[in-house]
């Protein structure tokens, strides 16, 4: 999708966040859901052009986990894994509640211990 | 192989790491602006309206304007990467219209929408349209502040899409399947695109329609006024 300003959203929410530590970050994972249209590999390649332009990134990791959708069927009352967009579960009923999938949001950080 | 300009200097952490497990959203912005906008039009039914490029989303806002015209009071706000050519076709109907040119963006985010509703004379209206820039992918992500969003899906586009760009399906009250005049046509079955709708969506209502000929016309009409009257409704109840 939008790798580039992604990545920039990335370390801006960052630096908001943790205004103090902000420089004393070493990783950083991202989680992205299927349903976000994100591809890791993007991802890599936006930051690696953003530490071009910010040199002080150059020592931070950065990790995009994909997230499998996830939706619960209430006849089963289970959660069950949606593969090929097929929001169907095993008994055969279809659900649209979906338990994971969509997120894109910074799930872990890292700090140095100075 | 060339070497990275800025090589990592593997820092390693020293001594003791602090790991800070955390959900800060990469949306947010977008999805603060949307409440936003929907504080704002409390109501007024908006309708964020998707396809790929060249589906027939002008001439359906064309055909709709003309035919509830003396029902509605309708405006729409119409996003392209360049030219207001779009804003002008409904201005030429009578319909109150605003091009937003996203600047060769592929899609609308809500601070646009938000800017634009400085520019437009909202005043009476009942039902306002986005014609969102055309793609199946982008603006699947972006809640613009809609109360509802309408995907259109051409017969002449092939009845693949749905498992293809299945998020904007998933995101969807309603499909629209377009110039339903063509349907004889082309290899194209409402029976078998609907059910893969279903199965990324199994609540996505369907109508065909065709803004040239009329057919359909009626029925999308008969559910756009009941979705007007049930958000002016749902305000007088709270």
């Amino acid at each position: 999708m939008h790798e580039i300003s992604i990545v920039r959203n990335v370390f801006q929410t960052l630096e908001q966040t943790y205004p103090e530590k902000f420089d004393r970050i070493v990783k950083v994972q991202v989680q992205a859901g299927l349903l976000s249209n994100v591809q890791p590999i993007l991802i890599q390649n936006a930051f690696e052009a953003l530490i071009q332009e910010e040199p002080s990134l150059s020592d931070v990791e950065l990790e995009v986990l994909l997230l499998p959708i996830i939706a619960h069927c209430d006849a089963c009352d289970k959660d069950f894994e949606v593969k090929k967009h097929r929001f169907i579960c095993v008994c055969g009923l279809p659900s649209k509640k979906i338990i994971q999938g969509e997120e894109l949001q910074i799930s872990e950080v890292q700090f140095s211990g100075q | 192989m060339n070497t990275p300009i800025n090589p990592k200097s593997n820092r390693m952490p020293v001594g003791s790491v602090q790991c800070d497990n955390t959900t800060l959203n990469l949306l947010k912005a977008n999805d603060f602006v949307a409440k936003a906008i929907r504080e704002r039009l409390p109501d007024m039914l908006v309708i964020n309206v998707c396809s790929s490029p060249g589906s027939g989303k002008t001439s359906l806002m064309q055909e709709t304007g003309r035919r509830l015209r003396d029902k509605i009071n309708m405006a729409v706000l119409v996003g392209d990467p360049e030219t207001d050519r779009d804003a002008i076709r409904m201005k030429e109907v009578g319909i109150n219209a605003l091009q937003i040119v996203t600047g060769g963006m592929c899609h609308i985010e809500a601070q646009m929408i938000l800017q634009a509703l400085d520019h437009i004379d909202l005043t009476g209206v009942d039902l306002l349209f986005i014609e969102n820039v055309g793609n199946l992918v982008c603006p699947a992500a972006f809640d613009l502040g809609e109360d509802i969003r309408v995907t259109l899906l051409a017969a002449t586009e092939g009845d693949d899409k749905p498992k293809k760009y299945p998020r904007m399906f998933l995101t969807s009250e309603l499909m629209v399947i377009s110039k339903s005049d063509l349907l004889p046509y082309v290899p194209f079955s409402v029976e078998a695109v609907t059910k893969d709708a279903r199965e990324v969506n199994p609540t996505i209502e369907v109508i065909s329609i065709s803004s040239l000929k009329g057919d359909g016309m009626d029925e999308w009409c008969e559910w756009l006024v009941t979705k007007v009257n049930e958000k002016k409704t749902s305000q007088v109840a709270i």
